[in-house]
């Protein structure tokens, strides 16, 4: 009875498959013999999601790349949870923390904690500005996952790109970061200090285009596996998420490490002169490593 | 300009950033930290106090220790003290009992004589009322009171002043108790 029940589950389980596997191979088979007409072509697509010349959105009466408003839609839904959190959850947070406390816990720590390291001299407001940096490039990162549909200005629908995948965006987070450390170095190194920021002008460029072309290499190898995979509907789910979790991941911790490292130098007091070109030595080291590893 | 690079843009970028980290700071990085500093100096002032109580704990320990050391000591010097003083009474109540003992064996020693010599002295009497009756047997009727009393005295003085006297007088007292017995028995009778 029991080989009887076996060998019939075997048999139901081997025709199921054959069954899944004969119909992905006439679905492959068919999609090539009748290849899907792109509205677009790959150049076009690619181009697109570089430069977002077409595809422009209307805000609030000017005409913009899609990733402002996705960058103002990202900080609204952050900010919303922001003020969520703040009334709701940490006025009942415990010494013992639970589940959704160590969530919120995390991050924190996490960058003041970089912070701190990095910065040891005065490490307060890199820790606030990295916090704010690194959440904003995950989760603007991870937007693009949701898929978001908009209106162009022309009444086409697009789907809403990552903020950062804008090189205006990656632009501004680059300088806004040099200004952070340049700020810093003026306010505790004065003159000095603030000569020592300006020598790494190239550090706002670089900056900016690590993260834009970080950013927009995985929107690429999205846009091209969506663009000639046929099967579209299941290869994408797993490379696209891998992909958009991957270099989210990645490109936080490395401008986040990046701006704590420049932000310590810029802070690190003077007199101690050996001690500190040690450590820009160890600074310079680490980063020329990293830069290789990239 | 190149790579649709707008400053417009830019600028609508660093805007909503500022706005981000701003609200960021305020709301979450700042009150979560403060916690986390609390709770950080709650620990460590958990881990300071532990430390100190345990430090109280292990000098309370040593001085109980000490103490206990010390008592240690005290029990025995007492129970040496107290081995002393036990012996020593042993001692006094032994001398004790052997004094009253040998005042008791003397008192029964005086007791003895005493009623040695009161027995003695009955017999003495007895002797004499023994002789005087046989004296008056002897005598018949010639023999007075007054006579027999002056026999007596006589016999009683020459007995007290011949030690050598009184063992034949005591053997005559034996011999003669039976007799004197008989005497008086008879006496009686008549």
């Amino acid at each position: 009875m029991n080989r009887k029940k076996l060998s019939g589950r075997k048999l139901f389980l081997l025709i199921w498959l054959g069954v899944i596997v004969l119909l992905l191979i006439g679905i492959a088979v068919l999609s090539k013999l009748h290849p899907t007409e792109h509205a677009e072509s790959v150049k076009e697509v690619m181009r697109d999601g570089v430069l977002h010349e077409v595809n422009k959105i209307n805000f609030f009466g000017i005409e913009v790349n899609p990733a402002v408003l996705s960058a103002y839609i990202v900080t609204g839904i952050i900010l919303l949870a922001a003020v969520l959190i703040r009334i709701f959850a940490i006025p009942k947070f415990k010494f013992i923390p639970e589940k959704l406390q160590s969530l919120l816990e995390m991050p924190v720590e996490f960058f003041s904690g970089m912070a701190k390291a990095n910065s040891p001299h005065k490490s307060g407001f890199a820790g606030a500005y990295i916090f704010s940096a690194g959440l904003y490039i995950f989760l603007s990162t991870l937007f693009e996952l949701l898929g978001i549909q908009a209106v162009t200005a022309h009444g086409a629908s697009i789907a809403l790109p990552a903020p950062i995948a804008d090189i205006n965006a990656a632009i501004a987070m680059g300088v806004l970061s040099y200004v952070v450390i340049l700020g810093a170095g003026i306010i505790c190194g004065g003159a000095k200090g603030a000569l020592n920021v300006l020598k790494d002008f190239s550090l706002p460029i670089s900056m900016s285009f690590r993260l834009f072309g970080a950013l927009l290499s995985g929107l690429l190898v999205t846009e091209l596996v969506y663009y000639y995979f046929s099967l579209s509907f299941v290869l994408p789910v797993f490379v696209g998420v891998l992909f958009t979790l991957l270099h989210a991941v990645i490109q936080t911790y490395v401008l986040t490490t990046l701006v704590s490292i420049f932000y310590g130098e810029a802070v690190e007091p003077r007199k101690k002169s050996k001690h500190s070109r040690k450590n820009a030595k160890k600074n310079q080291k680490l980063i020329d490593e990293r830069r290789k590893q990239q | 300009m190149p790579l649709n690079i707008d400053f417009l843009q830019v600028l609508l970028h660093m805007l909503n950033f500022v706005i981000l980290a701003g609200g960021l700071t305020l709301l979450l990085f700042k009150p979560i930290n403060k916690f986390l500093e609390n709770r950080k100096a709650h620990f460590e002032k958990l881990e300071r106090d532990n430390a100190e109580s345990a430090e109280a704990n292990s000098k309370a320990k040593a001085e109980y220790e000490q103490k206990l050391n010390n008592a240690e000591a005290e029990i025995a010097e007492m129970k040496q003290n107290a081995e002393k003083d036990m012996a020593s009474a042993a001692e006094s109540y032994i001398n004790d009992a052997k004094d009253k003992a040998s005042a008791l064996l003397k008192a029964a020693e005086t007791e003895a004589e005493n009623r040695k010599q009161h027995i003695l002295d009955a017999a003495q009497t007895e002797i004499g009322e023994l002789v005087i009756s046989a004296a008056q047997k002897l005598l018949s009727d010639t023999v007075t009171p007054e006579r027999d009393r002056e026999l007596y005295d006589a016999f009683i003085r020459l007995a007290e002043n011949d030690p050598g006297h009184k063992p034949s007088a005591r053997i005559d007292k034996s011999k003669t108790a039976g007799v004197s017995s008989n005497n008086s028995a008879g006496r009686k009778k008549q």
